[in-house]
């Protein structure tokens, strides 16, 4: 059995459907969510960190049932991390502070072995230096790592993450990185993000969402050999691309249509991919330049 | 990989959030600046007065009541909201909202110290420097009226004013919120109480949750003892606290189990009866002390 199973999970707010029979389970590793803004990956993601119930179908996480009793969900809570999109903070508290704060709901009860705890998710999101240091004074980044440390008390065996890299440098994306994937051996992650890169640079899965149904499930080369022979490099721009910009060469990289007079294919990346998967919602996430 | 936590009872882990809830109240500039004023205006009065005795003692519970008191509310509604902006990731963590809630109650326990610090500071006062034979305090009244009298409108009051606070911050949402319930319950407990208290039906005063028991010293010279029997009143605010502190718990949906509601009935009954015996018993009517020479206006 996989640690996450979902099984014709539909959501609705009102009149609008966030997600419609979705399908989805993973393991181990890190399961990459691709998808244009209102795709349903927010929705998806809370579904899976309990965080909401879903309207109809069945979801089964490490085994349990998260729309069962409260013991039940209380269970699947012990051994779930989530960052969510959009975190605050109380301006009161330091990032040690919080973190603790957190670890106390998730029942760190022993005061010594919270303290070590805490120090060793803010050690490896690299704010040990910074823990006493009030969030309200960390930059975007720093405040997002602590957002990070709090997910990772206790190695959850099921860890969510929405846009975890939102705000971060290169080497700190880089170091997230690093640490998702020393994690992901011990761990189920599921990784929402915008970032292609970080997809091709973590996963091993992706899943790409749009109007709140699966276009694609697989491994991340098989959705960049969706792209062979669409992609080219040329002179002028695509004519009928799906879309297609002006590189720092001077030469325009057009995604999908009838390749240019001239133009020569190139290796698509996994963003080329995910924007010929999307079709004409692709224009909404790479505008042409 | 790092031992997980293990303790598992419903509300595992009460006593350390507690502890982290009463750290932050006793750090809160709102309410640091409230018991900072409430010690300096004690001092004013025993150093500035240059009576030969303390005068007043059963009115001075006014000054924790006011000053911890009011700041609590407006100190524990921040903080209680506060933590509201981490919701996304404190809901999904095995601690329920109640026993969030919870331990911002126990965190409560800070403004009742700091009251009844207060009190013990009165007490020592009214021992080295003594009080006018005349005066409404030890020896002209039973002590148990007197403590009654003093827990209830000190230490409980700053203890209830927090717990509203708490209240407050679970229920009331709007930008202020704490602010309008503060000028509430000030409101409430000077016009529902003052025009009642010097007349014959004094004893309906006691319906507000701080309702005065002594008037202060008259120009005359008299104090006035106000009708009712302050142990019963005692109970009644501390329904009210524990009714705050249930009705706060009850915002979160899986807490609303029916030993829960029992319970918030059972305290407003118990409140109910206390109340209508605090204005049944007691001191029947209003009770005027001899005039205290040294406190007569010119």
């Amino acid at each position: 059995m996989n640690a996450v199973e979902l099984s014709g999970v539909t959501k609705a707010y009102g009149r609008t459907r966030a997600l419609d029979q979705v399908d989805l389970s993973f393991d181990r590793g890190v399961t990459g969510l691709l998808g244009p803004n209102g795709a349903g990956k927010t929705t998806l993601l809370r579904i899976v960190a309990t965080s909401i119930a879903a309207d109809a179908g069945e979801i089964s996480l490490l085994g349990r049932n998260p729309h069962g009793s409260h013991a039940e969900v209380t269970a699947i809570r012990r051994q779930l991390g989530y960052l969510p999109q959009e975190l605050g903070y109380p301006s009161d508290m330091t990032a040690f502070g919080f973190v603790e704060y957190v670890a106390v709901l998730k029942e760190w009860n022993d005061r010594r072995r919270r303290h070590v705890e805490v120090r060793r998710v803010l050690d490896l999101v690299g704010l040990g230096d910074l823990a006493t240091k009030r969030v309200a004074k960390l930059s975007g980044g720093q405040r997002r790592r602590v957002a990070l440390a709090q997910a990772l008390l206790g190695d959850p065996q099921i860890l969510v993450l929405d846009e975890p890299t939102t705000g971060l440098d290169p080497s700190q994306r880089a170091d997230l990185r690093r640490t998702l994937s020393v994690i992901a051996g011990q761990c189920a992650v599921l990784l929402s993000t915008h970032q292609t890169e970080d997809v091709a640079a973590l996963c091993e899965r992706v899943v790409v969402l749009a109007d709140g149904t699966v276009r694609f499930d697989g491994a991340v080369a098989d959705l960049v050999a969706t792209a062979a022979g669409r992609v080219w490099l040329s002179d002028e721009p695509g004519p009928d691309a799906l879309v297609s910009w002006r590189t720092g060469t001077g030469r325009h990289h057009v995604v999908g249509g009838t390749p240019p007079p001239g133009a020569a294919a190139t290796e698509p990346t996994l963003e080329d991919a995910y924007l010929l998967m999307l079709g004409a919602d692709a224009r909404s996430v790479r505008s042409p330049a | 990989m790092t031992s997980s936590p293990v303790s598992h009872t419903r509300m595992a882990g009460l006593g350390p959030m507690a502890a982290i809830e009463a750290r932050r109240l006793a750090r809160h500039p709102v309410f640091l600046v409230g018991v900072v004023l409430a010690f300096v205006v004690l001092g004013l009065i025993y150093f500035l007065d240059d009576r030969a005795v303390l005068g007043d003692g059963m009115s001075i519970p006014v000054i924790p009541a006011f000053f911890i008191g009011l700041t609590s509310l407006v100190a524990m509604a921040r903080l209680t909201r506060s933590t509201e902006a981490a919701v996304e990731a404190v809901a999904t963590a095995p601690g329920t909202e109640a026993r969030r809630t919870t331990a911002l109650v126990v965190a409560c326990l800070v403004p009742f110290a700091a009251g009844a610090a207060f009190i013990a500071v009165l007490l020592v006062m009214a021992t080295v420097r003594g009080v006018a034979p005349q005066e409404w305090w030890f020896g002209t009244m039973p002590d148990w009226q007197v403590w009654s009298i003093l827990v209830a409108l000190g230490p409980v009051a700053c203890m209830g004013g927090g717990l509203l606070g708490v209240l407050t911050g679970r229920w009331v949402r709007f930008p202020g919120a704490a602010a309008v319930i503060l000028v509430a319950v000030v409101l409430i407990s000077r016009v529902g109480s003052e025009p009642l208290a010097h007349g014959d039906l004094s004893e309906l005063r006691l319906w507000v949750p701080w309702a005065m028991f002594h008037s202060g010293t008259m120009t005359d010279g008299t104090q006035v003892l106000f009708a009712g029997n302050p142990a019963f009143y005692l109970g009644y605010v501390l329904c009210l606290c524990a009714a705050a502190a249930l009705v706060a718990i009850w915002h979160d949906r899986t807490a609303r189990t029916a030993q829960l509601r029992t319970a918030i009935v059972a305290v407003i009954v118990v409140g109910l009866a206390c109340l209508a015996l605090a204005m049944t018993t007691g001191n029947e009517d209003n009770l005027t002390s001899d005039p205290i020479p040294s406190q007569i206006s010119e």
